[in-house]
C-alpha cells in the first residue's frame, strides 16, 4: 500500500487546521508517552535490585544484573512453563489449522446449499464471550478425564478460534479464479491434489494471518489455563502471576518475569505488524 | 405412429434421466466432500462453543455445591437469589459504572486518534506500532505491569512525588476510593491505541479525493471528522463499540481476578469477577451459570441496542 499524504502542508496551514493538528500531535504524543513509560519501566526494572526499583524506579540500572531472571525462574520453574506454553500454542495452531482450511475450502469452493448454514452457525462464534464457557468447559474437560493436562488447552483452544480462522481463510480461498479450478480439473486432478498444488498455495498469506493471530491469542490466554491446569503443568502466564504472590514486594522478579513472557509476541509483531493490524481489522469487520 | 412416438420418447426420457441422474450424482458427491471438508470442524465448534453454552443455561437452574457433591434441580431459585444478593448488586453497579466510564473513554480518543493517523502527516507509521503495543500484550502480564504502576513503591507514585504533587499518592489497589477507577483505567490504555489503529484502517480504505475536495470546498478538518470521516465509518463505530461492550461486561475480569479479588471488601467486584468467584472460589456452580445467564443475555440485549445506534443510514 502506497501511503500518500492526504493534505498538502500549504492548504492545512491556512485555515483553523493548524490548531487541530497540533492538539492532534499534543495528544498522540501524550498517549505514546503514557504507554512507553511503563513499559521503560517494567524493561529497566528487570535489571535492577529490587531497591534501587522502589528508590530510583525511573533511573536506569547502574549495573545490568540477571540476578532477577535466575531467582524469577527458581520461584515459578519459567523453563518448565515455557516449553508447556511452546507445546500447547503448536500443538493447537496445528490442530486449527487442519480444522478449519478443509471447512473454508468447502465453504469457498464446494457450491452446496449447506455452506450458508455452515457460515452462520461458524459466525455465532463471534458472539459467545469466552466468560460464559468456562465452567460448563471446565465441566466437559473433567469429564473426558483431562484436567490438569495440558492437552485439554490444545484440544480446547482450536475451538475458540474456529470462527474467525474459517472466515478469514475462505475469503482467500474465494479469490482462487475457477477458470484455474476448471482447467485442473480437465487434466484429471483430484480434490486434494488441487488443494495442495492450487489452493493451499494462494491462501498462504491468509493461513500465515491466522498462524500469527492465533499463536497471540493462545500464547496470551490466561482464564482457561488458569482453571484447566496444576501447579506442575502451568503455562507461563500463570507462573507470571505465581511469582507475585509468592514475594510480593519482589518487584524485579515480577518484572524479570513479564520480559520472558512478551518476548516472543514482541518479535512477532515486530515482524508482522501489517499482517496482524489486517487480519484483526479483518476478523472484526466480517465478525 | 403412437407406439414409435412413444418408443422415441421413451428414448429421450432415458437420456434425460441419465443426464438427471449424473447431475444428481455430481451433487450428492459435492454434497459428501463438503461433509468430509466440513463436518470435523463444525463437530468441533458445536462440542466446545455451542454445547458449554447452552450447558450454562441448564447448570443455572441446578444448585451445586462443588464437583465433587451432587446436584439437584431447583428451577429458577438461583435467579430469584439474585435479588437478595447484595454482592450481585455491588457487581452490577460497579460494571455499570465501567460501561458508563470506559466505553466513551476509550472510543472517543481512538477515533480520534485513528483520524489523526489517517491524515498521515510526519510520524503517523510510528504512532501507529507504539499505539498498537498493549494490545499485544497479555492480560497476564499487563496486570503485572500495572501492579508495578499502581503499588504503592510503584511509578505512579513516584511521578506524582516528582511533580510536587505528594498530597495525590495512594495505595491505588488497595484504597476503596481508587482501586476501581484504576481498575477501569487499564482497558482504557489499552482499548484507546488498538481501537485507535482499528479506526486508522477503515479511514485509510476512504478515498482521498473525499478529504480533498472537502479542503478545497474550504471545510477544517473537525468539519471533515464530523461530516466525512465519522458518518462513512459509523457502521464500523459499532462494529467496535460491540467488540469494547463484550470485552468489559466478560474479558475485563481477568484484571480484576489477578489484582484485586474484588477488593478491598467490594469495591472493585465486578459481574464476570463475580461468576469466577462463585464457581472457583465459593463453588456455587449452579449460581455462578446463573450469573453467567444474566450476563450473556445483557450482552445480546446491548449488542443489538449498539446495532440500533450505529446502523449506517446512507
Amino acid at each position: 500500500m502506497v501511503h500518500v499524504p492526504r493534505l498538502r502542508l500549504a492548504a492545512r496551514l491556512r485555515d483553523g487546521s493548524t490548531l487541530f493538528i497540533l492538539g492532534g500531535y499534543l495528544i498522540s504524543i501524550l498517549y505514546a508517552i503514557i504507554i512507553l513509560v511503563p513499559i521503560y519501566y517494567v524493561a529497566i526494572s528487570a535489571f535492577k535490585t529490587n531497591r534501587t526499583i522502589f528508590t530510583q524506579p525511573l533511573a536506569l540500572p547502574e549495573t545490568f544484573t540477571f540476578d532477577n531472571f535466575v531467582r524469577a525462574q527458581k520461584v515459578a520453574v519459567l523453563d518448565r512453563a515455557f516449553l508447556i506454553s511452546t507445546g500447547v500454542t503448536v500443538g493447537a495452531e496445528i490442530l486449527t489449522l487442519l480444522l478449519a482450511f478443509p471447512a473454508a475450502y468447502a465453504i469457498a469452493r464446494i457450491p452446496t446449499r449447506l455452506s450458508s448454514l455452515f457460515e452462520y452457525v461458524f459466525s455465532l462464534g463471534f458472539l459467545i464471550p469466552a466468560l460464559a464457557m468456562l465452567v460448563p468447559v471446565y465441566l466437559l474437560v473433567v469429564r473426558i478425564g483431562l484436567l490438569y493436562s495440558p492437552m485439554a488447552l490444545v484440544i480446547f483452544y482450536p475451538a475458540t478460534k474456529i470462527s474467525v480462522s474459517v472466515i478469514l481463510l475462505a475469503s482467500y480461498l474465494r479469490t482462487v479464479p475457477k477458470e484455474l479450478e476448471e482447467s485442473a480439473q480437465m487434466d484429471g486432478a483430484s480434490r486434494l491434489q488441487m488443494i495442495r498444488h492450487i489452493f493451499f498455495p494462494i491462501a498462504r498469506p491468509g493461513v500465515i494471518t491466522v498462524l500469527i493471530l492465533n499463536f497471540i491469542d493462545f500464547w496470551n490466554e490466561f482464564l482457561f489455563a488458569l482453571v484447566m491446569l496444576n501447579q506442575r503443568n502451568r503455562t507461563l502466564q500463570i507462573a507470571l502471576t505465581v511469582i507475585k504472590t509468592d514475594r510480593s514486594l519482589d518487584y524485579g522478579l515480577v518484572a524479570a518475569g513479564i520480559v520472558i513472557v512478551v518476548v516472543p509476541v514482541c518479535i512477532l509483531f515486530i515482524l508482522f505488524q501489517e499482517q496482524i493490524v489486517r487480519g484483526m481489522y479483518t476478523g472484526a469487520v466480517k465478525g | 405412429m403412437q407406439i414409435r412416438l412413444t418408443g422415441h420418447s421413451e428414448g429421450e426420457l432415458s437420456a434425460s434421466s441419465a443426464q438427471h441422474s449424473t447431475i444428481r450424482r455430481n451433487q450428492w458427491r459435492r454434497r459428501v466432500a463438503f461433509l468430509a471438508f466440513g463436518v470435523p470442524a463444525m463437530v468441533w465448534f458445536l462440542v466446545w462453543m455451542l454445547w458449554p453454552l447452552i450447558n450454562m443455561f441448564r447448570i443455572s437452574l441446578l444448585r451445586w455445591d462443588g464437583l465433587v457433591k451432587a446436584s439437584t434441580f431447583i428451577g429458577l431459585a438461583n435467579y430469584q437469589r439474585m435479588f437478595t444478593d447484595d454482592l450481585f448488586f455491588y457487581a452490577m453497579r460497579n460494571t455499570g459504572i465501567h460501561l458508563l466510564f470506559g466505553m466513551p473513554l476509550a472510543l472517543i480518543p481512538a477515533f480520534f486518534l485513528g483520524f489523526f493517523m489517517s491524515l498521515r502527516l510526519p510520524g503517523f507509521r510510528a504512532f501507529r506500532f507504539i499505539f498498537f503495543i498493549p494490545a499485544m500484550v497479555s492480560v497476564a502480564a499487563l496486570a503485572m505491569m500495572f501492579y508495578g504502576i499502581y503499588m504503592p513503591e510503584g511509578i505512579l507514585n513516584a511521578v506524582l512525588r516528582l511533580l510536587g504533587l505528594s498530597a495525590w499518592t495512594h495505595n491505588w489497589l488497595a484504597d476503596p476510593k481508587t482501586v476501581f477507577g484504576s481498575i477501569i483505567f487499564i482497558d482504557i490504555w489499552t482499548g484507546i491505541g488498538f481501537y485507535a489503529v482499528l479506526f486508522f484502517a477503515v479511514l485509510s480504505n476512504l478515498p482521498n479525493e473525499l478529504y480533498e475536495s472537502a479542503r478545497l470546498d474550504g471545510a477544517s478538518l473537525w468539519t471533515i471528522l464530523w461530516r466525512i470521516a465519522f458518518p462513512l465509518s459509523k457502521g464500523f463505530f459499532g462494529v467496535v463499540t460491540m467488540l469494547h461492550f463484550l470485552w468489559i461486561l466478560t474479558s475485563a475480569a481477568q484484571n480484576v481476578l489477578i489484582l484485586t479479588k474484588g477488593g478491598p471488601g467490594h469495591y472493585s467486584l465486578t459481574l464476570g469477577y463475580y461468576l469466577y468467584n462463585q464457581a472457583f472460589v465459593t463453588q456455587r456452580l449452579g449460581y455462578s451459570q446463573a450469573i453467567g445467564v444474566f450476563l450473556f443475555i445483557v450482552g445480546m440485549v446491548g449488542l443489538v441496542i449498539i446495532r440500533q445506534i450505529f446502523r449506517q443510514t446512507d
